[in-house]
């Protein structure tokens, strides 16, 4: 993919929820965004601000009543045929009865005809990417004989596997604790940093989101709409220790403004 | 003043790492633990009582209990006959439940994967499940004769339901977020079900299976009860008997009925072990 071109555009989009006997909900009103090949995008705001619905559209989960969206120049649906796209859950979805090894490769095996038109990629097998992420000794053991963190390293390797031209991420890190997110915050980043991957990655952590991003796009509820769209200058790799620098903390300081006035502009 | 200790040694601080062991659920092993008297006494205590009872009762009422010594001999003497009739009993029930499951898993996967076709069969099913199959095996037996088919037919039917609302339930348990990472691959909906929502149902399937492997046999045996003509099986053998008033006869054939029905209990929780690792394992670790 040639550098500049855009990997996930979104014109215009509206998505509303019908509500039985009460004003219809607008999770996403008139949104626009346009992601550049090859970079990292945070989706950051309060719940019920359409973030989630946004990454659902691109994902082709789900159709907006209005607007264009774009992955790659084609319909989600068609980018998703086309096996162009990794989705990481909020859970890690793996299947219980599969080892990790085998849960990671069950995405290959489905819908083999778009796997062949891909197969010319070359990079690192699943063993190695398991390897990197730190599941060698998990390999062959079931997801419930893994610790949260392991299970959702597997589902990210799962993705990656796929090779996805895009990567979405709907806050995979929620439901871990602040030690273990930090970990796997970094390993993502070193898995992005070798595959390459565009990622639309949704989240509710400040700090999450300016380690990941180039960009961090801020939303704001009712209905749901971006409000703000800020780049983040910090060098790369990004380690542990930056999180203590005081360039960190002016991003989030600044998002967290933003944030702030997104909700504000919301009440008056 | 225990209270008070506790409370000393609370706010002491701790200087290490606790290590909270893992809780296991304390599970049946299939090695040597049945040897234990913990594990087999209470049972062989709980026999003991019913034979004690038994015995007392065919000793004051010889007309409504046979004693046992007689069951045992009549057992021995004609073990060819009670094997051999046994055999038909098991073959129908078997047989029966084949076609039940089979008819019942094809059910479950057209309603899960079309909800018309749901809408249309379900109830249908239900009332199929609600009407009382001893009252449909005489009408089978008219229809098709004393052969194999009404028991097998009575048999499929008694197995038929519970293995249709479980498998179908159990096709459409799989987490939105499963479905959703293999939707964005495009996983077809035959590589979803084979899959993804079979394997899921796996468990719903075999928790169906332990009702029915042992109803199955009762199946068979209601089918050859109205099949007053029946040449073969335990349950015309308990009605000729009962016909001749041979009670020790009629016992005889409950017994190994009833150890019928613990056999297929047996083999099915056996096979559920085999299949359903990694479920039991996830059990087994407390979630």
């Amino acid at each position: 993919m040639p550098s500049g071109s855009v990997s996930i555009s979104v014109r215009g989009a509206r998505r509303v929820y019908p509500v039985k006997g009460g004003t219809d909900l607008i999770a996403l009103d008139d949104v626009d965004l346009s992601v550049p090949a090859g970079s990292f995008v945070s989706v950051i705001g309060p719940s019920g601000c359409g973030k989630s619905t946004l990454l659902r559209l691109v994902a082709g989960l789900e159709e907006a009543d209005r607007g264009d969206v774009r992955v790659c120049g084609v319909r989600p649906a068609e980018a998703a045929a086309a096996k162009m796209l990794g989705l990481v859950p909020q859970a890690p979805a793996l299947l219980p009865w599969l080892t990790v090894l085998k849960n990671v490769t069950l995405p290959l095996r489905v819908n083999r005809a778009a796997s062949r038109r891909r197969a010319s990629a070359p990079g690192p097998s699943m063993e190695e990417l398991l390897r990197k992420a730190g599941l060698q000794d998990a390999m062959h053991k079931l997801p419930s004989q893994l610790s949260g963190g392991m299970q959702q390293r597997t589902a990210i390797v799962r993705a990656f596997g796929l090779r996805p031209d895009v990567l979405l991420m709907d806050e995979p890190f929620s439901a871990l604790d602040e030690f273990t997110r930090e970990s796997l915050q970094e390993q993502l980043l070193d898995l992005w940093d070798e595959l390459k991957a565009t990622v639309l990655f949704v989240t509710h952590s400040v700090s999450e989101a300016v380690r990941l991003s180039d960009k961090i796009v801020v939303m704001a509820p009712r209905p749901g709409r971006i409000t703000d769209i800020i780049d983040v200058r910090l060098p790369r790799p990004r380690r542990a220790e930056l999180l203590k620098t005081p360039e960190f903390h002016h991003y989030e300081d600044l998002v967290r403004d933003r944030l702030r006035g997104a909700f504000q502009a919301n009440a008056a | 003043m225990n209270a008070a200790e506790d409370v000393l040694t609370v706010t002491e601080p701790e200087p290490e790492l606790i290590v909270v062991p893992p809780v296991r659920r304390p599970m049946w092993r299939p090695g040597l633990g049945f040897l234990h008297p913990r594990m087999w006494l209470p049972l062989v205590l709980m026999l003991a009582v019913l034979a004690t009872l038994w015995t007392w009762g065919a000793h004051s009422m010889p007309y409504l209990l046979p004693p046992l010594g007689d069951i045992g001999a009549t057992l021995r003497e004609d073990a060819d006959y009670y094997l051999n009739n046994a055999w038909v009993t098991l073959k129908e029930a078997l047989m029966g439940l084949g076609l039940g499951l089979v008819a019942a898993f094809v059910l479950a996967v057209i309603t899960s994967e079309f909800p018309l076709a749901r809408r249309a069969i379900m109830p249908v099913a239900v009332i199929l499940n609600v009407t009382p199959l001893v009252a449909i095996a005489p009408a089978l037996v008219v229809a098709f004769g004393f052969g194999a088919a009404p028991k097998l037919i009575v048999t499929g039917l008694i197995c038929f339901f519970p293995i249709l609302i479980n498998t179908s339930m159990g096709l459409r348990a799989v987490p939105q977020p499963v479905l959703q990472v293999y939707q964005t691959v495009n996983a077809s909906r035959l590589e979803t079900l084979w899959y993804i929502r079979i394997p899921m149902a796996m468990p719903y399937l075999f928790a169906a299976l332990r009702i029915v492997f042992p109803l199955s046999v009762v199946g068979a045996v209601v089918a050859e009860l109205s099949a007053a003509g029946s040449s073969a099986g335990l349950g015309t053998a308990i009605s000729l008997a009962s016909s001749m008033n041979r009670l020790a006869a009629v016992y005889a054939s409950i017994a190994i009925l009833a150890l019928l029905g613990s056999v297929l209990l047996l083999l099915v929780t056996a096979l559920e072990r085999r299949v359903l690792h990694w479920h039991e394992s996830r059990q087994g670790n407390g979630g």
